[in-house]
């Protein structure tokens, strides 16, 4: 899996991505600048921790961002030959659930409780394939036994908080692969669940994905679940790409010192250490990104010009990007010094 | 520094179960068993975690230590004082010995009041402090958890959700508990946040010689900071035994599941996972026998699995685990025969669950 | 976070308008003696000055016995509004104080509690008002604040007990307990600054729910005696030539519409500023 797909034309391309929420006199730069592809079959990740922006630029793809929020102009998704932030509202609602669809976190508020589940399944048959009811009902049922809900026809009539949360993590999923999408969005699509539950999930989406080929972009903050699930990874930062790889280059060799930090920051199972690494300080604010480069402060390499020149997108191998000066400079990397940040549990 | 002499907490045959009620007066028609017949020590500044997931009765075991909810039955003695038998003011007294951190960094503190007053409660219930010597100690408490003094005079809402959990470090932090329950203390933080509130809780542990029962559902976070672990399945203890040997050789097939369930930050080493199948029973409704044989792998699960109730045994040295198949244990085959057993017990510890 | 200072702030443009109109109207009210050109219940020509329409002499037009409605109107607010406030204070009380003491004791107290309240609320308020004010004839003010009181604490009592069921679970009241707080610790300091919010927002609405009971009531001719002055029995004087005394239902109605939107406006942005914090 460590080949990066590069057919001709890739199956989604997002170009300078800005979403922006302007709130009265202040505006939350959310996503930044966004530019990258997704091939037709891949599994591209997507991870940070809350507040870079993953969330809202795969809310973006799909064009379900409410006011205050607004896609800027200038900003191109270019899918199957169209651009979806121009698209009329008729034809994205044709593209979103058919086309691209999406797998949400809280598989309970993503559902209606009011609609047995077999109803919620089979209603996108009927919006998209504008096939009879009892047709969209058996498709439902198909799709819910795709995605291994044992008798099938008896939970269809089942209601959300009949369920359990796996079965309605389940539930989602064939609703999203019902019109057997080119693209499947899933945020965080494992981030409610039990551990145990987690792993079938996990499982059960890559299965689907092998078999139908579908192109998946898994967000989460869990590197676990990246390097598990994906080919090529995309580390954000306060609203922007930080670094590109295929997923095994990342691990190995993360140039991104957030990335370094967001590794080394988390217990592994069977490495002993005395203390976890700290990435001090938290996420600034949208509404006030750092001039220069937006991690600075809370880096141990940065220098003067960190704080100049906001670094672009360097090169550092094939299919290997980061927003790092120490492209340009890597012998400061070893010399790292504490961070700018004199903050909240440095001194502990 | 763990002191294995006296155990600080002992806990024995604990149980709590919550009435299931219906109609319009409440009718108890059934109990769910929330904590069944727990018992554990935990021995001063040692860690103590306890895992599982939703529905094993962690956060229950947690809560009925303190008696924040009453315990059904069972024995809990803290420094050999019997705290089931506590009027309220022995209680309320005990409770300055044994404190609680919470998981929800925003419902735990009270929005009404300044992080000082909440700080500082502590200190004016046990009469700790009053006045001038009170603020001194709040302030002192802030820096002690890495947060700036200026900050008592602050509301809950305007700090981040890592700052909030340093601030319920602090409140339990003032009354001077030996003993604190974290109770899923990091799990609504982000990646780098809650590395900084581990390392904090790590260093006050040291510095104070403080006893932790650290209650998680993430297991290499548990690892990391615990000395023995205590895996929870249905309200029922499992498996208990030193960190180390419970992820280098983990008896009981849940832990087995739960281990090899966790995904590895390391492509290279992917490898093959148990995947259990269905989901966690309902704890009003728990199966027979030994509660995970629904979903149990162990490839000599048998019909004695449904019909013995397994006793949680020392398998090891220091490492308990309750599995009739997983020998030694003090059920005899020949009981086992007799309750429908075919499959004789044999040592089982499937590459997937070792990391 | 809605403190009360904090909470001013926090009140949306409209909201800050309608409080000024507000205390415009308590202030004229309150000082009604000092405010309104005569006094309210002099007839001084019942035969000359009657029925007059509004001129600058008498802004408002006078009433069938030649009393000065403009007067009338001003003492009216007075009564309207104290009654509103006073009659909520009542509702209040027991409210608080039911919904309190069910929500924390819980099990079959609050159940028994609460299916006595159902029962209450299943019988409609302006019946029951209406059946208590027919049977008494000529009440006193203080006995009307009372029984509008009385007969208004049902809902509230509902919000107060779900606000405290909820408030018990959140963990910072466990805290508290865990660090030894006393029952009455708890319900002083976490339990009851947390339920001024929802108080404030159903006490709002509630004034101005009386206020129009009230009007209704005394239009009805069972709320406020005269000679006394309420904006409701202002209406009534001239409910039955509507057509030709139009000023004299126009301005008292006007007046307690305003008053009751402008109340609205305000527990409508006090609940938005609870609900955002």
């Amino acid at each position: 899996m460590t080949d990066v797909k590069t057919t001709t034309e890739p199956l989604l391309s997002i170009r300078d991505l800005r979403t922006y929420f302007h709130m009265g006199s202040v505006t939350a730069r959310s996503v930044d600048g966004v530019s990258f592809d997704v091939g037709a079959g891949e599994t591209v990740g997507i991870v940070g921790e809350s507040g870079c922006g993953k969330s809202v630029t795969a809310l973006s793809i799909l064009r379900l961002i409410q006011p205050p929020g607004r896609i800027e102009p200038g900003s191109v998704i270019a899918f199957e030959g169209k651009d979806l932030v121009t698209l009329g509202d008729e034809e994205i609602r044709n593209v979103r659930g058919n086309r691209i669809s999406m797998i949400f976190q809280e598989p309970m508020s993503a559902l209606n409780p009011v609609f047995t589940v077999g109803d919620q399944v089979a209603e996108v048959a009927r919006i998209h394939a504008g096939v009879s009811r009892k047709e969209a009902w058996n498709r439902a049922v198909e799709a819910l036994s795709l995605t291994g809900i044992p008798a099938p026809g008896d939970r269809a009539k089942q209601y959300p908080h009949q369920l359990s949360g796996g079965m309605r993590q389940r539930v989602l999923i064939a609703m999203a692969l019902m019109m057997k999408p080119a693209l499947v969005i899933a945020d965080e699509p494992t981030t409610a669940l039990d551990v145990t539950i987690q792993a079938q999930i996990l499982d059960l989406l890559v299965g689907l994905q092998k078999q139908f080929g579908t192109s998946i972009l898994m967000i989460t903050h869990d590197l676990g679940v990246i390097a598990e699930t994906t080919s090529r990874v995309i580390v954000m930062y306060a609203g922007e790409i930080v670094e590109q790889a295929a997923v095994d280059e990342l691990f190995a060799k993360p140039h991104h010192p957030y990335t370094e930090g967001l590794m080394f920051a988390m217990p592994h199972i069977g490495r002993d250490q005395e203390r976890l690494n700290v990435i001090p300080g938290t996420v600034p604010a949208p509404t006030a990104w750092p001039v220069g480069c937006r991690f600075r402060e809370r880096c141990p390499y940065s220098w003067d010009l960190c704080e100049r020149e906001h670094p672009p997108l360097y090169q550092i191998g094939a299919g290997h990007i980061s927003r790092c000066h120490l492209a340009i400079e890597p012998e400061r990397r070893n010399h790292p010094h504490p961070p700018l940040v004199v903050q909240e549990g440095a001194a502990a | 520094m763990i002191d294995t002499s006296a155990p600080l907490l002992s806990v024995r045959n604990l149980k709590k179960s919550f009435p299931i009620k219906k109609g319009v007066f409440g009718r108890q028609v059934g109990a769910v068993q929330a904590v069944n017949d727990v018992s554990f020590d935990v021995a001063p500044g040692e860690t103590l975690g306890i895992v599982g997931e939703s529905g094993g009765g962690k956060t229950t075991a947690g809560r009925a230590i303190l008696r924040l909810i009453e315990p059904t039955s069972g024995s809990i003695k803290f420094e050999g004082r019997d705290v089931c038998a506590l009027d309220t003011r022995g209680l309320r007294a005990i409770r300055r010995e044994m404190q609680i951190i919470f998981q929800d960094p925003v419902s735990s503190l009270n929005p009404r009041m300044t992080i000082g007053a909440i700080i500082r409660e502590g200190l004016i219930i046990h009469k700790l402090a009053q006045g001038a010597a009170a603020d001194a100690r709040v302030k002192q408490l802030l820096e002690e958890v890495g947060l700036r003094k200026e900050y008592a005079t602050r509301y809950p809402h305007e700090f981040s959700g890592g700052q909030r959990q340093r601030i319920g470090v602090a409140r339990a932090l003032s009354v001077e508990p030996k003993l604190i329950i974290c109770d899923e203390p990091v799990s609504a933080l982000d990646v780098s946040v809650q590395a900084q509130v581990i390392n904090l809780l790590q260093d006050l542990q040291r510095e104070r010689n403080l006893t932790y029962m650290f209650i998680a559902h993430d297991l290499s976070v548990v690892e990391h900071i615990a000395n023995r672990v205590a895996v929870m399945y249905l309200g029922k203890i499992v498996e208990l035994a030193t960190s180390e040997d419970l992820y280098r050789e983990p008896l009981m097939p849940y832990t087995q599941a739960l281990l090899s369930a966790v995904p590895v930050a390391d492509p290279a080493a992917r490898k093959e996972r148990i995947i259990l199948q269905g989901d966690v029973p309902s704890p009003a409704n728990p199966p027979s026998g030994c509660v995970f044989h629904p979903r149990c792998h162990h490839p000599a699960k048998d019909e004695a699995c449904s019909r013995i109730v397994p006793p949680l045994e020392e398998k090891a040295p220091g490492h308990l685990a309750a599995c009739i198949k997983q020998p030694p244990t003090i059920v005899s085959w020949e009981q086992q025969q007799q309750a429908g057993g075919v499959r004789p017990p044999e040592r089982y510890l499937p590459i997937a669950a070792v990391h | 976070m809605l403190t009360p200072i904090r909470g001013f702030a926090a009140l949306s443009g409209a909201a800050r308008v309608a409080l000024a109109v507000l205390a415009a109207i308590a202030i004229v009210a309150a000082f009604a003696p000092l405010v309104a050109p005569y006094d309210p219940a002099a007839q001084p020509d019942i035969v000359g000055a009657k029925n007059l329409p509004p001129s600058a002499q008498h802004p408002f037009g006078t009433d069938p016995y030649s009393r000065d409605v403009l007067s009338r109107v001003i003492y009216g607010a007075r009564l309207s509004l104290a009654i509103g406030f006073l009659a909520t204070m009542v509702s209040l009380t027991l409210g608080v104080a039911y919904g309190a003491v069910a929500g924390y004791a819980g099990g079959f107290v609050d159940a028994l509690m609460m299916r006595i309240l159902d029962a209450l609320l299943a019988i409609p308020r302006l019946l029951l008002l209406i059946a208590i004010l027919a049977a008494w004839t000529r009440l006193s003010v203080g006995a009307l604040v009372l029984f509008l009181g009385l007969t208004g604490w049902f809902g509230l009592s509902r919000i107060v007990r779900g606000q405290v069921l909820a408030l018990t679970e959140a963990e910072f009241i466990t805290s508290a307990r865990a660090l030894g707080a006393s029952r009455r610790r708890i319900l002083a300091r976490h339990l009851l600054p947390n339920l001024i919010s929802p108080i404030a927002v159903a006490a709002t609405l509630g004034v101005a729910h009386v206020i129009v009971l009230e009007v209704g009531l005394s239009y009805l001719g069972i709320g406020v005696a005269q000679p006394e002055a309420s904006w409701g029995n202002i209406i009534h004087d001239g409910s039955d030539q509507v057509a030709t005394l139009w000023w004299m239902s126009l301005f008292p109605g006007l007046l307690m519409v305003l008053t009751v939107m402008m109340l609205n406006i305000v527990g409508e942005s006090l609940r938005d500023a609870y609900d955002r914090r």
